[in-house]
Order: C-alpha cells, then structure tokens, then sequence
C-alpha cells in the first residue's frame, strides 16, 4: 500500500487525518501522530512505520 | 544459588592461568605478550615484559624457563621457545626509556636493607609509586650477587635505566646492624640481605617467599633461598605487600602459588618444531615472530571452541553467568541494563557446552533456568516465544491432536511422531503408522506435541502438565514402550519421563530389515537430541551402508552433534545470529546432507541445502531439492494428519472449520511465511474487520485494510472480497498494542483506561 493515499474509514465515511495515537509494549507507552479517522479514531498504521520506526522502538525495548 | 550458576562461578576453569604463566616466578601473563611479539610489535612486548619483571635484560639473561616442561607443545614440535623471544623483545626493541609519570609524592617512608637484585626491585617499584625509598647497602657497588654471574655491562646498564627516571636514596657502604633503629625512622622495611645475610633474627626460616616478619618489616629474596630471577619476584612482591600496609595497616605475607587448575583440550593441535636460533643462539625478528605463532595461547576454551553462540558473542560462561544474572536481578528500580534478555533467548540449549566441558558444565542448562526465572517474573518479551507456544496450542488442540489404540489387541507401543513431523510431511506419520500397525499389531498412536516449546521458553508450568498428561496415558495404556518419530521428543522425555521407554521408528525400522532408496555420497547429520542414543547414531548408519549409501560424518557429529539451529526456538529473538549459524551449518560439508529429525530437515531445505529425511528414503518420496511447507501450510498438514488416519481408521469425517477461503499470490504467501504471518490470522482479521466494520477504504483500488490482535501481536490485512472469500494483497504485524482507541470510539472516557 502506498503511503501517502487517501484512505477513507469505512464507518464513518471521512478520510482520515493526522492525530496522536498511543501505543504501549512491555509497560512502556509512548505516542505519535498517525492517520486516524476524525470521528471514531479508527487508527491506521503504513507498513513502513511498522516496519520501520516501530520495529525499532521494539527492539531497542527488549534489549533495555 | 541454582546448581549450575554455581558451578560456573565456582568450577569454570576459563580464568584459570596458562601451565607456563602459572610456572613463572612473575606470573607473568605470557598470553598477552606472545602476541605482541607474533606481530612484531617488539616495543610493546617489552614495555609488557619490563612491567612484569621490572629488570628486563637480567630476567632475560637469567630465566631458569621453569614454564619450558609445562609447555603443552612440548609434546608436538617442543616447547615454545619463550626467553629466547623475551631476549628478541629485549634486542629489537627500539624505546628502552622507561615511562615518566607526573605525580605527586605519597606518603610514606620505606627502608630497604640490601641492594640485591631483591633489594633493587622492591625500591624501583616504591620509586616508581613515588614513595620515599632509601636503600642501605653494606658495600660500595649495587647488584649484590649478579656481579658473580652476569656481566656488569647487562644488568648495570638495566638497573641504570630503569631507575633513570625515579628518585631514590642510595646509601652505599652503610651496613645496618641494628633493625630497631631503622623501624623507628621508616614506615616500613623489607629485608633482603641476600644469601647468608643478616635475618636480624627475625626468624621465617622455612619461609619460601616474601614473608611478614614483624610490625612493617617484611623480609625475602635470596636470604631466604631463592635464585636471582626469583629473587626480582620477590622484590615486587614485597613492594605490594608494603603498600598493601601502609594504606591499610595489614600486615600480610605473600599468598601461597596454587597451582593452576587448567584444563586443556589438544584435539587438532597440530606439530610444530620449534623456530631453530641463529649461531648465537639468538632469534632474528622474523624468527622470533614465527616461532610466537607457535604458542598455543593455552586456555580452557573447550566450550567456546563447539558452542557458536558463546563464539558469535566471543562470551565464555563466566561472563554470561554475570550477564545473566545481572538481568534476572537488574540493580536500577526501573529494571535498565537488562542486557542479556535477548541473549537467553539465543541460545539452542542443545547441551553440547556440558558435553565438552571437562568440568561438565552445560550452560544450555543454566540458560534454560535463566529463562523460567525471567518468565516467572514477566521480563522476557513476549514475542520471542509467542509463536512457538501458540503453534504448541494448535498442535494439542482438537484440530490436529489425535489418539488411535487398536480395540482387537493390548497396546505394547505407541508412536509419537511430534507435532512437527506431521506439519513437515502428513507422509512421514501416515506412511510410518501404516507401516508399524501392519508388523507391529499393538501399536497406538498419538497426534500431540511434547511439550519442547514450553520448556525452552521457560513455561514450566505448561510444561509439567504436558508431561503428567503424557504420563497418564501412558499408564492407562499399560505403560507401552514409545517409538518416536522426533529425536527432541525422545530427548524431552528422557529427561522428564525417564520412566517411560522408547526408541526411535527409524531404530524400529532397522529391526524390521526396512531398506533405503537410492544411494550416492551423503553427509549425515545427526541431531543434537540424539547425541544420548548411541544405538540410534549407530543404527542410521548401518542403515545407510547396508543400503549403498557412502556416508561423510561432519567435525561435529554424534554424541558430540551440534544443533541445526532449532533448538531453543531462537530465531524469533535473535533473526542475524539464526541466519548466521544455519549458513555456518549447511556449509560444512558440500554434500547433501541426510537427516533424521524433521526439523534440520526444513531448516536446512528452508536454506537451499541439497537434504533428505530418513523417512524419504524409507518411503521413497520427497527429493533432495524440495523446500518445505510454509508455516500456514504445517498447520494444514497436521490436520491432514488427523484427517486422513480418522478416515482410515474409524471411517469418521472431521469436521472442517468454517474459514473464510483466501486466495494470495505466490509472493504474499513467502512474506507472510517470512514474517511468520498465518493465515488463520488473516482469516481472524478480516472476519473481524468485516464483522465490526471497522476497516478503511482504499477509493482508488477499492481496497480495505484493517487489524485486530492475534495473541499479542497487532496484524494488518489489505483485502478485497473475491468470489466466496476474500483476495489478501498484502499483511503484517508489529508487536506494539495500539491504546485509547476504546476513548476515541467513545467506548470508554480516558479515565478508564
């Protein structure tokens, strides 16, 4: 998937836009700015991000 | 403190010194200076040297070589030839000035009584430490007895230079006659009147060395028998033991010499003659360097030299057992500095430490225990082991499990093939139970998982009611002796139930007179679990020659047969070091290479190795070029499995799950095999995002994409309906939970949460 396309939350039929997210791994929480829809916050993760940053983040966790 | 944690503190013989360092008056750390002189760095080798011996050309000149009869390589080639290279440091060595060190006087006035060789060492080291140092001696010149056995150009000019930069009082033709009137103006004295000297009568007579003889007096050196180099060794020993009194007021004598306890394994060392001197009896440079190469850099390394995780960490137990603990017991609250989690994770258990270790030691084991602690106290990541426990759950739940006796006759076996075996090939179990039932009546068989990856994750608990499960019915079945089709079931068992006997179906096999297909050069590796079962090790390769098989045994084979990288269900924690270790394996031989657990045999297909299962050439099937299932695949082969023997055996239809049918290109299938997806997930996903309707919309491709969790993991699909099911276009996960979504979805205030 790319990952600038506009996606569309299928509920509430309204693109989704950039707002804070939160995540959590083995009692550590963090937050970022991910698409989400505006009305129920249903949340979309690009594959580059799970791949990437968050792939990072979870490593660098485990080995803490 | 758990046995093995104790006995790698206590009996790892790694720390212990070299025979040669352990011969030598200085302890000198000949490991660290042959290299030096090996890369011709002769400077450094002796800056080295002369930090150990203090005098350099006299030591040098006088070395009795006591570490020549302890040499280990004077059995191949003879001893290393090391006062001739400690003479090579001495001669090429280009920068002799003793370093100059800028700092401040310490307190502390210490007098010396005698000015041997003894006498010389214990002032230099003093000065060199910027103590107030004054040296009596009785007659006009230094050196005491050196002057009747080196030339006075040698040690003169050493002496001269080593004292260059120190400051020190020389009080020549001054004989003390009186201890009592020196004590009262010094802190300390050391006594070394050299032999037959003055003893002040200060007794220790049967004192061997530097010994403490009064309130700050301490005494050594010839006087008390030793010889000139040892003498040197007495004369910093004492310098210790002074400045051991005077910051801290104990008075202490010299430490008795425990022998070293090293053992050493000399499997592979080559002979090597000894590097021939010049006419002089003196080595070239080059000489010297190729004679160096010649030490074995003796250390008790058995463990590191077989375990490739010690050897890819370059970590020896001792300091994974600190690693180790300092994780399972972090010394921060907030549990920072944790930094062997993953490397508890990474090791295969497979035991082959303890098997070469002279002390016995397995390091498997501790790490086995290491990884209960840590699930005990939930600091092991999850995802490490998440996969391994879930596909255990699936192998032992009513989709794949299965138990078959049959009703005409006693049960006197019971084959257990592993979850594995059916997951890699539903061939390997159908084929052999067929096989077995028709020559042995009596055989039952169960479908089940023997409870390995809960052990190796550190579930205990899971584990203990795996095996009182297994054990039940093996009592309700009037305790048949087991055939395996898996050689780490069979390893598990012999640990846990050793009450339950069992041989493997290839053993069986061989009974039966079963011959094998086909024929050629093989390599044949064997599987670390069953490095326990000699019979077994011999069985397979009987079976193999007797066939037309020419088989290649592999350096590390049968009992001492290393892990094909299965073991511990590593690859998760640690993908480099996996990858590593399986390219390592499959490159040890060009051969292919005939197996006899399923699991090196995919491991190793999964690589692009040319290999076989024993069952393949048992039943005539698979070929050496066949990768294995994917891991959604295994799933559908063990319910295959079962599928096929209730059709067979009961005449009974199981009844199928009602999926949704995806449908993928060949590509998304390697990812999602890769990335160690399932399908049953993506079918969870999409039947939750289809359910709750939450998921989004691609416009464009018409494209929905959504998540839900699969045990822990979060999974994402991007799916489109196709036909009855749904089309995947692409998958994958993080470990990362994603929080507050119930806020947003206005389920819950934050509060809540």
């Amino acid at each position: 998937m790319e990952e600038n396309k506009k996606l569309m939350c299928n509920r509430c039929g309204v693109e989704l836009e950039m707002h804070k997210a939160y995540f959590s791994y083995l009692d550590h929480s963090f937050n970022t700015e991910v698409q989400r829809c505006p009305s129920c916050g249903q949340v979309f993760i690009p594959e580059s991000l799970a791949k990437g940053k968050m792939t990072q983040v979870e490593v660098s966790i485990e080995d803490k | 403190m758990d046995d093995m944690k104790r006995r790698i503190r206590c009996d790892c013989l790694e720390k212990e010194a070299a025979p040669c360092v352990s011969a030598c008056p200085f302890h000198f750390d000949i490991r660290e200076f042959i290299p030096r002189v090996e890369r011709g760095a002769f400077n450094l080798a002796y800056r080295f040297y002369t930090n150990a011996v203090a005098f350099p050309r006299i030591v040098a000149a006088l070395c009795d070589e006591r570490c020549r009869e302890k040499c280990p390589r004077g059995e191949s080639g003879g001893a290393v030839e090391l006062k001739r290279l400690e003479q090579a440091a001495v001669a090429y060595a280009t920068r002799t000035a003793p370093n100059s060190y800028n700092m401040p006087a310490k307190d502390g006035r210490i007098a010396v009584i005698g000015g041997g060789v003894s006498g010389l060492a214990c002032a230099l080291r003093l000065a060199n430490k910027k103590y107030d140092v004054t040296l009596y001696e009785k007659e006009s010149r230094i050196g005491g007895h050196l002057w009747d056995i080196l030339s006075p150009d040698i040690f003169m000019k050493d002496i001269e230079e080593q004292f260059s930069r120190e400051k020190y009082r020389l009080l020549t033709d001054c004989e003390v006659t009186e201890l009592e009137e020196i004590k009262k103006e010094y802190d300390a004295v050391y006594v070394a009147t050299g032999k037959g000297g003055e003893r002040f009568g200060l007794g220790c007579e049967g004192a061997e060395d530097v010994a403490a003889a009064g309130e700050g007096i301490f005494i050594g050196g010839s006087l008390l028998g030793a010889a000139a180099v040892e003498a040197i060794a007495h004369g910093l020993r004492a310098s210790a033991l002074i400045e051991g009194y005077i910051k801290t007021g104990n008075m202490k004598s010299a430490e008795p010499h425990t022998p070293t306890k090293i053992k050493l394994n000399l499997n592979g060392v080559e002979a090597r003659e000894s590097v021939p001197p010049q006419p002089d009896g003196a080595y070239t440079k080059e000489e010297a360097m190729a004679e160096a190469a010649r030490c074995l850099k003796c250390r008790c390394d058995s463990c590191i030299r077989a375990c490739d995780m010690m050897a890819y960490f370059q970590k020896f137990p001792k300091l994974i057992e600190e690693e180790v603990h300092i994780t399972i017991n972090p010394g921060t609250l907030d549990g920072n500095g944790t930094v062997a989690t993953r490397l508890i994770s990474t090791c295969n258990q497979c035991g082959l430490c303890g098997k070469v270790c002279p002390e016995e030691i397995d390091v498997g084991k501790f790490m086995r225990d290491s990884h209960r602690a840590m699930r005990e106290k939930n600091a092991m990541p999850w995802a490490f082991h998440e996969f391994w426990l879930r596909d255990m759950e699936f192998a032992r739940s009513d989709r794949a499990a299965f138990f078959y006796a049959p009703p005409s006759e006693p049960t006197r076996y019971l084959f257990f093939p592993g979850c594995q075996m059916g997951g890699s090939n539903p061939e390997y179990v159908l084929r052999s139970y067929r096989l077995l039932r028709e020559r042995l009546p009596g055989t039952a068989i169960r479908l089940d998982c023997c409870g390995a990856p809960a052990l190796w994750s550190g579930d205990v608990k899971i584990y203990e009611k795996i095996c009182e499960e297994t054990a039940e019915l093996w009592r309700k079945l009037g305790e048949p002796e087991f055939i395996f089709g898996c050689p780490t079931c069979r390893e598990m068992m012999r640990e846990a139930l050793p009450q339950i006997k069992g041989r493997m179906a290839g053993d069986i096999f061989r009974e039966l007179g079963v011959k094998l297909s086909g024929g050629g050069e093989i390599a044949l590796f064997d599987p670390c679990a069953a490095r326990n079962f000699p019979e077994t090790l011999q069985n397979v390769r009987d079976m193999l020659t007797e066939s037309g098989y020419s088989v290649r045994e592999l350096e590390y084979g049968k009992e001492l047969a290393k892990c094909c990288s299965w073991g511990g269900q590593m690859s998760i924690a640690n993908p480099p070091y996996a990858k590593w270790l399986v390219d390592k394996r499959i490159s040890e031989k060009p051969l292919p290479y005939l197996v006899y657990c399923t699991n090196c045999r995919d491991i190793f297909a999964e690589a692009g190795k040319p290999v076989r299962h024993l069952f393949d050439l048992v039943f005539d099937i698979g070929g050496w070029e066949d990768r294995p299932p994917t891991y959604s695949k295994r799933r559908r082969n063990r319910e295959l499995v079962k599928e096929s023997l209730m059709k067979e055996l009961l005449n009974e239809d199981m009844p199928r799950e009602k999926l949704a049918a995806l449908t993928m290109s060949e590509e998304t299938e390697a990812k999602l095999h890769r990335e160690k997806i399932l399908e049953d997930d993506l079918a969870a996903v999409i039947a939750f995002c289809e359910k709750t309707g939450r998921k989004l919309l691609d416009p464009e491709s018409g494209h929905y994409t959504g998540y839900c969790e699969t045990g822990n993991m979060t999974c994402w699909v991007e799916y489109s309906p196709e036909g009855e099911g749904y089309r995947v276009h692409n998958a994958y996960s993080h470990r990362m939970k994603i929080e507050l979504e119930e806020v947003w979805h206005g389920r819950k205030q934050k509060a809540d949460v």
